[in-house]
């Protein structure tokens, strides 16, 4: 029992760490129709950032964090004017090739800049544990749970709540209309990068403490986030979350009880079989007919 | 008559591949072969991206399946290669008529993402399943083709049994283009809809040009196992499956010789930019996105552009 629990904590922190890349890789898609690749190693980079500014650099971790998102946001800009700019309204798999092409060199680049040797990123809770019903939870898997479940519910205010998140939301729906209501849509289009920099920022540095900061980590992450935004439903923004819970916990829930070595294609089983049966996920009109 | 030329052309390229391995030293030959291998597969990625518009990241999955079902059928089962090659190829077609009849209902990226999963999973299986496909060691052991007493143990003599394959792929591609089924295919990338309501069987031509792709594959995944005599999960990761179609996309999509051309300047663009160490991938994906932005139908459109260049003064 008090297994259990520990794993569907784990899980659900895994999960939700997914559920911000997925959101990250929905917001861009939905505003600009990019299917952007390289999501996983905008992951990864984030997580770099805040492991130059907490252990390299010596700042505290409030602010070393506050840098590294400022840096992904910047990141994010950066992204727009040399990769979204140029292959805006090229065929699907042009861009699919064009991010992935862009994910090998920001990859690399890291690799250069941070070295192969991964780092372990500090939490800032340590390694302190909390007891509840005799189960040790892991303070800093619960601070990743809190923290993802502010930022969506911040983006979610953000995006429903507020003027700019109507205009962006416009701009989704129907990029010719809002040029005609006097929306700048290249602005928007910059602020979709900015947030998707900051989504995916925040997963490098929440993710970074549970597992290790290594220039690999952002495929494996960002397929599975693919598989949750699959399972969850393509555009839909509680899909992605739902989806990205139901990986994690797929995930911690098969490695203890299934298999450890086959966890990783459960994911993909589930994640086919939904693009088969049911392509519209979870939540999400139907999907699968869309080009 | 363009197609005539076409054909000479590729003909005088034959010739001149026939002579180099002459003039090449031993890892100069390696590298030529692992071109020739993955202009098979490009070509058979060719009939499901080029012609058909699927977009497909499964390629390498399926080169992994050809070289794995003769790597087993060759050293478990002790077959000798002339038989387990055209079983591995056929076994890889069949494969992929199982996954493909499900998945070729997807379009677009979601179809790229059901094939990247299916790639994804091929090597989760093959680094897991030990039994039988040897975990993360791979199988070594696989023996070289032979004739008798004329094993194609070394480097150059199997550059002419790729070289014969090649030719083989190449020309069958050709007729396979110019029949009825060719046509047919591009008739579905270029408008689904309006083909289908020519009461051309939509569905039928997408699994063959997925099938076709797949065959393709498994025959460059089964000639790389019997060069190699040795295959790892690695080797056939996704990664891999995007650099095929970075290939096709270099030569230019929808072209057979564009498709080799790709293989061949991809394969050898590594061994061109060593002096760089590890910033080679920092180069390598700046130039590919620099190509996808600025040449989008390929190098091979370059040679055109040129063309027209040289025309024009006369007109």
């Amino acid at each position: 029992m008090q297994q259990l629990i520990q794993l569907i904590v784990s899980g659900l922190a895994v999960g939700s760490v997914y559920a911000l890349v997925g959101l990250a890789f929905i917001m861009v898609n939905e505003a600009t129709g990019v299917v952007n690749f390289a999501t996983g190693q905008m992951v990864a980079i984030g997580c770099f950032l805040a492991v130059s500014t907490s252990l390299q650099m010596g700042l505290p971790l409030a602010p070393a964090y506050a840098l590294a998102l400022v840096a992904m946001a910047l990141f994010g800009m950066i992204f727009y004017a040399v990769v979204f700019r140029p292959l805006q309204d090229r065929p699907v798999v042009t861009v699919i090739i064009g991010t992935v092409m862009i994910g090998i060199v920001i990859q690399n680049a890291a690799l250069m800049t941070w070295g192969s040797v991964p780092f372990r990123p500090r939490s800032p809770f340590g390694r302190q544990v909390i007891d509840v019903f005799g189960a040790a939870l892991s303070a800093h898997a619960l601070f990743v749970i809190v923290v993802a479940f502010l930022m969506i519910a911040l983006l979610y205010f953000f995006i429903y709540r507020t003027d700019i998140g109507a205009r962006m939301r416009a701009v989704a729906q129907d990029r010719d209309a809002a040029r005609l209501m006097g929306i700048g849509v290249d602005r928007m289009f910059v602020l979709t990068w900015i947030i998707a920099g900051l989504l995916t920022g925040a997963a490098g540095i929440l993710v970074g403490p549970m597992w290790f900061a290594d220039v690999n980590m952002g495929d494996p992450i960002a397929l599975k986030a693919f598989a949750a935004i699959i399972i969850g439903g393509f555009s839909s923004v509680p899909g992605a979350i739902v989806g990205g819970i139901l990986v994690g916990l797929a995930e911690m829930l098969g490695a203890a009880y299934i298999s450890s070595a086959y966890k990783d294609g459960l994911v993909f089983l589930v994640m086919i079989l939904f693009l088969l049966v049911r392509p519209q996920g979870i939540f999400g009109e139907r999907i699968g007919q869309r080009a | 008559m363009k197609g005539r030329t076409a054909l000479l052309a590729a003909g005088a390229v034959f010739v001149v591949a026939l002579v180099l391995p002459a003039f090449i030293s031993g890892y100069g030959i390696r590298i030529l072969n692992l071109a020739l291998i993955s202009a098979i597969a490009v070509i058979g990625l060719n009939f499901a991206f080029g012609y058909a518009g699927l977009i497909t990241l499964a390629q390498a999955g399926f080169v992994g399946c050809g070289a794995y079902i003769t790597a087993i059928l060759s050293t478990t089962a002790g077959l000798t290669p002339w038989l387990s090659i055209p079983i591995a190829v056929v076994g890889a077609g069949l494969i992929s008529i199982v996954i493909g009849l499900p998945m070729l209902r997807l379009k677009g990226h979601y179809l790229a993402l059901a094939t990247l999963g299916f790639n994804v999973s091929f090597v989760i299986v093959a680094t897991n399943w030990k039994s039988v496909m040897g975990g993360t060691d791979g199988i070594s052991g696989i023996p070289p083709l032979a004739l008798p007493g004329w094993p194609f143990a070394t480097d150059h003599r199997y550059y002419y049994v790729l070289w014969l394959a090649l030719a083989v792929a190449t020309w069958c591609a050709w007729r396979i283009r110019n029949s009825h089924i060719g046509l047919a295919m591009i008739a579905v990338r270029d408008d689904e809809i309006a083909t289908g309501a020519a009461s051309v069987g939509v569905t039928r031509i997408k699994l063959q040009a997925f099938a076709l792709s797949a065959l393709y594959a498994g025959l460059a995944g089964a000639l790389f196992a019997h060069m190699v005599n040795f295959v790892a999960p690695d080797d056939f990761a996704l990664g891999h499956s995007i650099i095929y179609l970075a290939m096709l996309i270099i030569g230019g999509e929808g072209s057979i010789l564009g498709s080799i051309a790709g293989a061949v300047i991809v394969t050898f663009m590594p061994e061109l930019m060593r002096d760089l160490g590890t910033a080679y991938l920092i180069v390598f994906g700046s130039l590919m996105l620099l190509i996808l932005i600025f040449l989008p139908k390929g190098l091979l459109s370059l040679t055109a552009i040129v063309g027209r260049r040289l025309k024009a003064p006369g007109r």
